[in-house]
């Protein structure tokens, strides 16, 4: 199966041609959706095995990293939201990376350069990995299965290879500059030196052998053996600062979810570090407040009372969002509807403001679409949201030799000011954007959600929410409408990104309002590439949705 | 086992050299002459592939994604690889209009030096679209040569565009077999 066929798979009817057409892949007892369709099917064979959806979404986790290399895997970190059905319990799984322990404060500014290539493509760049770790953890306490079967379909994948589709060789694209700087001499993440392009076959045998060691000897192998050592030799090889102190002492954390109201949902997010679900609950807050049913989707005034509330948000996020484990988040305060209140009233009607709280942080301008999402339901009702990482498309691109294994660049989600309440720190965790959700209708597990995207993530997961609840979307008419994103930068608003769908009338509205609009193409991945499963109660059955500005695909029985 | 070695190798230059010529049969061998410079029309990420390219065909060339007329001093070749990238025009802090204002006065400053121009189009159908085919429109038909990759010329935008100002047009089926016409158009 190439990843552009949208196959269906057991009871869903065919999509249609058009990868873009809006299609619902349905079930009845169990779904997976991911970005790759092989992904999908590692975390369906689990299910069908008797694992649970611990077990497939960790089956499908490793999976994506075979399969979708350059967008997540055991090089970098992630989140998972775990719905425990028979506990009536939500719990979070962090697996973020953290900074190494000689990180500062001042570690980049003390390199005399700020440059992005210190922060992206250097072994400077390179926190410590924690996917491993939470899958284990998440194995250990929620799942039924051992490490090491769940990998299975990983090694396998990784071995035989899979013909490349257009998106990754577009990233590779992308990313060539990065990855020839990086990549070891003769890496088959490149084809003899160049880009793979669609319907070229790519395999990892590395990858294939590092996970089977792993598989064998479980994560000790990667966090204190020959793994380790061959991970801060590149590093170090390229300047970076990991140690093998550094890996051994890495540890995933189980912690509370955090938990917000729209109207009569609730949304369950993970906490800071991870900022996607605190900011979409701001985000909803401030939207509560607002007739944004009476008005038109997409239109002018939703376009820019949105528009306003994010760049609000944003002034927030650089003043307030940090390591909890490092410096004090006034989350509740943020999440309160009272701060929301105090922010809507703020926003005019007719116009931008001139300014917004003043903040000092650059935008990030490589801030790519980067990350992946997958959802799991398992037949006893059990629901698992995750989302993972390398942070740039092929992170830094420096791979241990002989592993297969990208690393991370999540260092460049520190700040690069010395003074921010995201500076780095020894042991820190960089505060991320990704927000995993599981979302409840009158307590009742009602949706699973998220998406990549970077800093456009709980913008997008917003609107997809607004879109199926107010303006009565199917959960892939959702995740398919178009989008937009803003944000603001030293108090000043950016422009407003919309994809070329939204009509021509709205945009020149928004000129009209002194609103400046930048115009990316329709179904641009820099919008992120959300996944999402969906349950009707009333129907008894289960909607995938998964996002066509990215691989994504679904499967349920 | 060998022959059928050689017979392989053969018919794969020969399928290359038909590739190779100029969809119009304009004669192009050694129409240009080197060191070249190579350029980003856009900021697109193939820039790099080009340098790739050019390295491997044995090129005397440097890469300047930002080039500006003062480049041009000791080359006798320009070489933009056209295609708007938002990424690469973002990590260039650049926008499309002061990018525009760069590529033109670029070309405008090789024409007067009488510097002949090498067009590449690289990234295929998805190097495509409004800011892109505008800025194109404007470079191409100061070129001396464009070589593309089929998927970006599917719908014909490129041969009409060449044909208009009689620009020898090339086209491969991907980026790694643009290496050979590149040997072949270089003295």
């Amino acid at each position: 199966m190439t990843p552009s066929c949208r196959k269906p798979r057991e009871d869903s009817p065919a999509p249609s041609a058009d990868r873009h057409a809006p299609f619902n892949y349905t079930g009845r007892r169990a779904m997976v959706v991911a970005a790759h369709p092989l992904a999908v099917e590692a975390g369906l064979k689990m299910l069908r095995n008797g694992g649970n959806a611990v077990d497939a979404a960790i089956a499908t986790a490793s999976a994506l990293n075979a399969a979708e290399p350059f967008a997540s895997g055991i090089g970098g970190g992630g989140f998972m939201v775990i719905h425990l059905a028979g506990e009536k319990r939500t719990t979070v799984i962090s697996f973020r990376e953290r900074a190494p322990l000689l990180a500062s404060p001042r570690m980049f500014k003390d390199k005399g350069e700020e440059e992005k290539d210190w922060r992206t493509a250097s072994g400077l760049a390179v926190a410590v990995p924690g996917a491993l770790a939470g899958w284990d953890l998440a194995l250990r306490k929620y799942g039924t299965r051992p490490l090491a079967e769940a990998l299975a379909e990983a090694i396998a994948i990784a071995e035989h290879g899979y013909i490349i589709s257009p998106t990754f060789s577009d990233i590779s694209k992308e990313e060539y500059e990065r990855l020839i700087k990086n990549l070891p001499q003769g890496s088959g993440y490149l084809n003899d030196g160049l880009p793979y392009e669609p319907g070229d076959r790519f395999r990892n045998p590395d990858l294939a052998r590092t996970l089977r060691q792993i598989a064998a000897r479980g994560v000790e192998e990667f966090y204190r053996g020959k793994i380790a050592r061959k991970i801060v030799a590149a590093v170090q090889d390229k300047q970076g600062i990991m140690t093998l102190e550094d890996l051994a002492s890495y540890e995933a954390v189980e912690v509370e979810p955090l938990q917000g109201t729209y109207k009569n949902l609730t949304i369950v997010a993970a906490p800071p570090p991870a900022s996607g679900g605190l900011h979409l609950i701001q985000f909803l807050n401030i939207i509560e407040r607002w007739p944004v049913g009476a008005w038109r989707l997409n239109s002018a005034a939703y376009v820019h009372h949105l528009s306003e509330a994010l760049r609000f948000i944003f002034a927030d996020r650089e003043l307030y969002l940090g390591d909890p484990e490092s410096v004090p988040v006034p989350v509740r305060e943020l999440i309160s509807k009272d701060h929301a209140a105090a922010v809507a009233s703020l926003v005019r009607d007719d116009r931008p403001l001139d300014a917004y709280p003043a903040t000092g942080l650059k935008a990030k301008e490589k801030d790519a679409a980067n990350t992946t999402h997958l959802c799991v339901i398992d037949e006893a009702g059990n629901i698992v949201s995750l989302t993972q990482s390398i942070n740039d498309f092929f992170g830094t691109g420096i791979v241990p030799e002989g592993t297969g294994i990208l690393l991370n660049d999540h260092m460049d989600d520190f700040a690069s000011d010395p003074e921010s309440i995201n500076a780095p720190g020894a042991g820190r965790r960089p505060v991320s954007f990704m927000a995993p959700l599981i979302i409840f209708k009158e307590d009742k597990p009602f949706m699973a959600l998220g998406s990549p995207g970077g800093a456009r993530i709980f913008s997008s997961l917003t609107q997809i929410i607004l879109n199926v609840t107010e303006f009565g979307m199917s959960l892939d008419e959702a995740i398919e409408a178009p989008r937009f994103f803003s944000f603001s930068e030293g108090g000043k608003a950016a422009s407003i990104e919309v994809e070329s769908r939204l009509p021509e009338a709205v945009i020149r509205t928004l000129r009209e309002m002194g609103q400046e609009v930048d115009v990316l193409k329709a179904y641009d991945k820099h919008f992120g590439g959300a996944q999402g499963i969906m349950i009707l109660r009333d129907k008894g059955i289960l909607h995938g949705g998964a996002d066509s500005r990215r691989d994504g695909i679904g499967a349920g029985y | 086992m060998k022959k059928d070695c050689i017979g392989s190798v053969i018919l794969s230059w020969l399928f290359f050299m038909i590739l190779s010529i100029p969809a119009n049969g304009q004669e192009t061998t050694g129409i240009f002459e080197q060191p070249l410079l190579i350029t980003s029309a856009g900021q697109n990420a193939e820039v790099q592939i080009a340098a790739v390219l050019a390295k491997r065909a044995g090129l005397d060339y440097f890469l300047s994604k930002r080039a500006t007329p003062e480049d041009l001093e000791t080359v006798k070749t320009l070489v933009f690889v056209l295609g708007a990238s938002l990424k690469g025009l973002g990590a260039a802090g650049l926008d499309m209009d002061k990018e525009r204002a760069r590529v033109l006065d670029l070309a405008a400053a090789a024409q007067k030096k009488r510097i002949p121009m090498l067009c590449l189009h690289l990234g295929g159908e998805a190097r495509r679209g409004g800011q892109t085919d505008d800025l194109i429109s404007e470079i191409l038909p100061l070129a001396k040569m464009l070589i593309v990759v089929r998927s970006g010329n599917g719908d014909g935008f490129f041969t009409r565009l060449c044909r208009q100002q009689n620009i020898p047009l090339v086209e491969v089926e991907k980026p790694a077999d643009a290496q050979i016409p590149l040997q072949k158009i270089f003295q």
